[in-house]
């Protein structure tokens, strides 16, 4: 039997290039980021492990075309074929299935994804999927129900496993439940590399400052917390589940040792706290990981690590920790359940900055109660960290209700939305009623990335040069002109709607 | 600042203790949990509320845990002194309280009994089991707090000549109806294992919610 694991090429009319791997809020950019799906490589390893003929089918970080990437598929003539989705690629996708099922009738195929987990009688009724799997676990479903089709004709009726809405022979749908199969972390195998392709996720990322750069199998599976109501990690339908240290680790040392890594960052929605970041850290430093240039990558929360833990990652490496700053007020913080007091936010950026860590804030902006002065409080409370050095670089983008998460029927049941065209969800304008006109929202985000660019910002940075350490004089040399190069396509993704009519006229 | 202060603190056995504080004047749905942080710590960590939703204060059960800043520092406060609660958050709550026709079954290990004991000091009249996985019988906390035949400890490590005893065994020997609704909190391994089996008997994942400690 033979698995197809498939991201078709995306390009919407300005010929930018959507990212849908790794559970990505999708945008589209000219030039793009190239994201391992970790999970699903895990998937694909798991199944060829088992014995399995799998298709690893990035179109996007092979550079196919759709085209050229739907006829190698074609000729691949694929058993099953397992596809990724999220909300504002949904009309893509089950056009996809469509064209998948003409070219191949016979082949299964299955649909996976936050979207379609959440709304799966939606997606079995405008395509001809053969299948939703319910769950972001899809190493450990697939290989629950992979072997069980290829061993049983009638597996739309018979097979047990939770988690799937079925299409029978006969049309209608078969639910096996919710799915609660989740299983240790440590029973997915790590990712195996050579079969992903790595080298083609290794460079286009702007994550790192060094490279070739690769993504670790993830040490956490969802969220620790996972109750932040804008993001996917949150609802009954998720669990959390972690990886033991010393297994992260010999996945490190591999990287570094037998394939030249020289920065992985881990994009668990949240990495270790406590004692497993500080088992980490030293088990860095005691394999000597520390001393081979290569640097190592987090998200974290605020109050989450503290300055010991912190003192430690620094005398391991670590240098990109990535944060949610989603506000600098509390009613905002409150309302999406972020779960930290912004007291707090100061005292751990300090630390991060202290022990040679490059703390990277992640800022929205727009959410469906946001005024004025809430918004302009974020934006100077940004420029206030930026410009004392405290984070070192900066994203922002238009808070877009996706995939059915709590703000997403949130903004549903409160009636703010301003359409229902899933087209709209892809972050490049706002799509929710306002208190303010959009416009201001847009401007902030202007405001924002523009502190990149100011003489504050600047004279920091050669500050920082100060200390000697490599990392600094690479984030302004090297990494300061693809930031430029990034900041200008944000501005004009999360700008290019400023003064349209489409946005103005509701207000 | 959400600083409240410490009312009363009941170490329950060696490393696990009840800390209560002032109520946050707030809606609180049994079965959520807050961040519970020392002032000035600058960091937090999550605690399921162990005390009735109605209830005039927020208990916590807590087990400090070796390495662990958060809590061997609470373990050490005195009435009087502050704490940072943030919160409630969560789902981890009955679907359906005030309908007497359910049947649960809670089952948790250490202290994941937390939302269950608030569970039924929220709502009377639910018809419940809960199954306990403890290590010795001084972990059994406030196991008079449930209605007499509702509490089923297992204990691991028993002090006497009783058999050893994991949730996991009573689960593999009991009759567990599908139509139960089952609340699984606690360690994650367990987690892993009680969902093996009810799966083998039969309970669909639509009746099945899980919160993991960690």
């Amino acid at each position: 039997m033979k698995i197809a694991i498939s991201y078709p090429p995306i390009i919407n009319e300005y010929g930018q290039k959507a990212m849908v791997s790794q559970n990505r809020n999708v945008q589209f950019f000219k030039e793009p980021t190239y994201l391992l799906p970790v999970t699903y490589a895990q998937a694909a390893t798991y199944l060829k492990e088992m014995g399995y003929s799998v298709y690893w089918d990035d179109g996007n970080a092979q550079l196919k075309t759709f085209d050229e990437w739907l006829d190698d598929l074609t000729k691949e003539e694929p058993d099953v074929v397992v596809l990724e989705s999220t909300t504002p690629v949904m009309k893509f996708y089950w056009n996809t299935v469509d064209r998948i099922k003409q070219e191949l009738p016979n082949c299964i195929v299955i649909m996976t994804g936050y979207h379609s987990m959440r709304k799966p009688e939606e997606t079995m009724k405008m395509c001809n999927a053969d299948m939703v799997l319910r769950s972001s676990n899809v190493d450990f479903a697939l290989h629950r129900l992979i072997p069980f089709i290829a061993e049983n004709d009638n597996w739309r009726s018979d097979y047990q496993g939770d988690g799937m809405l079925i299409r029978l022979d006969n049309g209608e749908l078969r639910s096996t439940g919710d799915f609660r199969h989740v299983e240790p972390l440590d029973s997915s195998p790590l990712v195996d590399r050579d079969f992903v392709q790595w080298k083609n996720y290794a460079y286009e990322n702007g994550n790192f400052l060094q490279t070739p750069g690769t993504y670790a199998s993830s040490v956490i599976r969802d969220c620790m917390f996972g109750k932040c109501t804008f993001c996917r990690y949150n609802g009954p339908d998720l669990t959390f589940s972690m990886m033991s240290v010393e297994r992260s680790l010999d996945e490190y040392e591999n990287l570094i040792n037998n394939y030249g890594v020289k920065e992985i960052f881990d994009d668990s929605g949240v990495w270790y706290r406590g004692k497993e970041a500080r088992q980490f850290a030293q088990g860095i430093i005691d394999r000597g990981l520390h001393k081979k240039d290569c640097y190592f990558g987090i998200n974290t929360r605020f109050e989450y690590l503290d300055e010991e833990t912190i003192k430690l990652m620094g005398e391991a490496n670590f240098r990109f920790v990535l944060l949610g700053y989603e506000a600098a007020d509390n009613e905002t913080l409150q309302r999406l359940n972020k779960g930290y007091q912004l007291q707090h936010v100061e005292d751990c950026l300090r630390w991060l900055t202290k022990y040679g860590l490059h703390p990277h804030l992640t800022i929205m902006v727009g959410y469906y109660w946001q005024t004025q002065a809430q918004l302009d409080k974020t934006v100077s409370e940004v420029k206030r960290l930026m410009l004392r050095g405290l984070a070192r670089t900066l994203q922002v983008t238009l808070c877009t209700p996706l995939d059915y998460t709590p703000y997403h029927e949130e903004c549903i049941k409160e009636r703010v939305l301003l359409t229902d065209n899933y087209d709209d969800f892809d972050m490049s304008k706002l799509i929710v009623k306002t208190p303010i006109p959009h416009d201001q929202y847009y401007k902030a985000v202007r405001e924002m990335y523009s502190i990149a660019f100011h003489p504050r910002f600047i004279l920091r940075q050669l500050v920082f040069l100060t200390s000697f350490k490599k990392r600094d004089w690479q984030f302004l040399f090297t990494y300061g002109l693809r930031a430029i190069r990034r900041v200008r396509q944000h501005i004009y993704n999360l700008t290019r709607h400023e003064n349209s009519t489409t946005t103005k006229e509701f207000f | 600042m959400n600083t409240y202060p410490v009312l009363d603190i009941e170490h329950l056995s060696n490393n696990t203790f009840r800390l209560r504080v002032e109520r946050p004047d707030i809606a609180i749905i049994s079965g959520q949990c807050f961040n519970v942080g020392i002032p000035d710590l600058g960091i937090n960590r999550e605690y399921s509320m162990y005390s009735s939703a109605d209830s005039k204060y927020l208990d916590f059960l807590i087990r400090s845990v070796d390495g662990g800043l958060i809590s061997s520092e609470l373990q050490k406060l005195k009435p009087g002194d502050l704490v940072e609660v943030d919160g409630a958050y969560g789902e981890f709550c009955l679907k359906d309280p005030l309908n007497k026709s359910l049947d649960y079954l809670f089952i948790a290990t250490g202290t994941g009994i937390a939302p269950f004991h608030s569970f039924i000091k929220t709502y009377a009249k639910i018809k419940y089991k809960i199954v306990h996985g403890v290590r010795s019988v001084d972990e059994c906390y406030n196991s008079n707090d449930y209605e007499d035949g509702a509490y089923i400890s297992c204990i691991s490590r028993p002090n006497s000549s009783d058999n050893p005893r994991r949730v996991t065994d009573y689960l593999r020997s009991s009759e567990i109806p599908v139509n139960t609704q089952v609340y699984i909190c606690g360690n994650r391994n367990m987690i892993v294992d009680v969902l093996d089996i009810l799966h083998a008997k039969g309970v669909s994942g639509d009746k099945i919610i899980t919160e993991v400690f960690f």
